[in-house]
């Protein structure tokens, strides 16, 4: 397989890729170049890559521990805000929303909660149940046993009920 | 743990339910998928490249020796490198004694002693002038860590002659740059509008500089030195 052909291919999944770096980094242009590490390193590494094998899940598992070795050293450094609260750490929910845009602010209030998640239950989860890949391949790219990933994917579903349970009718509220 | 997991949260399909629906996506930028596009372009191969840039390499390289060869001859070898040193350092101090320094010849029986006394460079015989060029003033000096003496001439032309008189130590001129003047072998060089003219005599490191530097006045120069030279016997005092 030429490179052209690998990387015609490996493009199918860069939506996807590009989706799991937006909530990793929490940052456009940091996705970006974390999207863009991950091609650079995968067209380097190709001749690893077995043809037949999950590509998908080859691209994901890249993309991850290029995150996990470049980013997340910085990212342990949170920026201050003007207030000097720490801005990552400021607290979710604090106002309730108001009744009449409380069907709008839903996807804003999942995401915020999607996003505050830690890595290792929110990757598994995103994975899982939004890209739908198999376990065995979560397990994969997590590096990690397959019920290692259930038991992540069942408190990542636990911590975002208790999120969610900040807007009145909870889970309810979000999905009448 | 396991117990936990076994028995699914009833709300679990809501919530999977609500992922794949509600959780915003953010799709690439088409601006991301092109610049990974052009990372994956194929370079242009190794030998179009050669093709291409082979006739300006050889071209460079060609030019590169002439310049070489052109250069080398004139390029200051290892041990001339003291040489520059004081050669730079007599440059200044011969500047300096052109605006400041004292040409009145009468002083020198003065001022001679007193120079030789502090400089602990005798001279058992010294060239004092004639009708060409004369000795104006003398004074001691103390330059790239040696102390010597300095000895001004004018000539008629009222171009400034600097003598400088410095113990050599283990200083080798080197044989590139010298110039056979009557019956001695000197190192000549130009440098920065100035000549100079440099040799070892004894222990001595003796250098005459002065802004005589187009062939007809870098020959009054010579004459200047074959006069210096032959009529100024130097030796340490202490």
């Amino acid at each position: 397989m030429t490179d052209e052909d690998f990387l015609r291919q490996a493009l199918q999944h860069l939506d996807a890729l590009h989706n799991l770096a937006v909530y990793l980094t929490r940052n456009g242009s940091e996705a970006e170049d974390l999207v863009q590490e991950t091609y650079v390193r995968a067209l380097r590494f190709s001749h690893r890559f077995q043809p037949g094998t999950h590509l998908r899940a080859w691209l994901f598992q890249i993309l991850r521990n290029t995150f996990l070795t470049f980013y997340r050293l910085r990212e342990r450094e949170s920026p201050v805000a003007e207030e000097g609260v720490p801005e990552r750490e400021a607290p979710m929910f604090q106002d309730a929303p108001l009744q009449d845009t409380e069907r709008s602010a839903v996807h804003m209030d999942l995401e915020r909660a999607f996003t505050a998640l830690p890595e290792e239950f929110k990757t598994p989860l995103l994975l899982a149940e939004v890209e739908g890949l198999a376990l065995e391949d979560v397990a994969r790219i997590m590096e990690c046993p397959i019920g290692t990933v259930k038991s992540r994917i069942f408190r990542a579903k636990e911590r975002l009920r208790a999120l969610l349970k900040d807007y009145g009718g909870g889970l309810e509220g979000l999905t009448r | 743990m396991m117990d936990e997991l076994e028995e699914p949260h009833p709300d679990d399909a809501g919530l999977e339910r609500l992922l794949r629906a509600r959780l915003p996506r953010h799709p690439a930028p088409p601006r991301l998928r092109a610049a990974l596009l052009r990372t994956a372009s194929p370079p242009p191969s190794r030998t179009a490249w050669a093709m291409q840039w082979m006739p300006p390499l050889a071209s460079a390289a060609a030019m590169a020796l002439i310049m070489l060869l052109w250069i080398a001859p004139r390029l200051p070898n290892g041990p001339l490198e003291p040489v520059r040193l004081l050669t730079h350092a007599v440059m200044s101090e011969h500047a300096r004694t052109i605006l400041w320094g004292e040409s009145r010849a009468d002083v020198v029986p003065a001022v001679l002693p007193r120079a030789m006394e502090e400089s602990g460079v005798a001279l058992s015989l010294v060239f004092v002038g004639d009708d060409a060029i004369q000795l104006v003033n003398a004074q001691p000096t103390y330059l790239e860590g040696r102390r010597g003496i300095q000895l001004t001439y004018r000539d008629q032309d009222g171009h400034a002659v600097t003598y400088m008189i410095l113990p050599a130590g283990p200083l080798v001129l080197p044989d590139r740059g010298r110039v056979q003047i009557d019956r001695w072998r000197p190192l000549v060089r130009t440098e920065a509008g100035f000549s100079f003219i440099i040799w070892k005599q004894q222990n001595f490191l003796c250098l005459l500089v002065s802004d005589l530097v187009s062939d007809a006045d870098l020959a009054k120069l010579e004459q200047y030195f074959v006069k210096v030279r032959s009529s100024t016997e130097p030796y340490q005092v202490y």
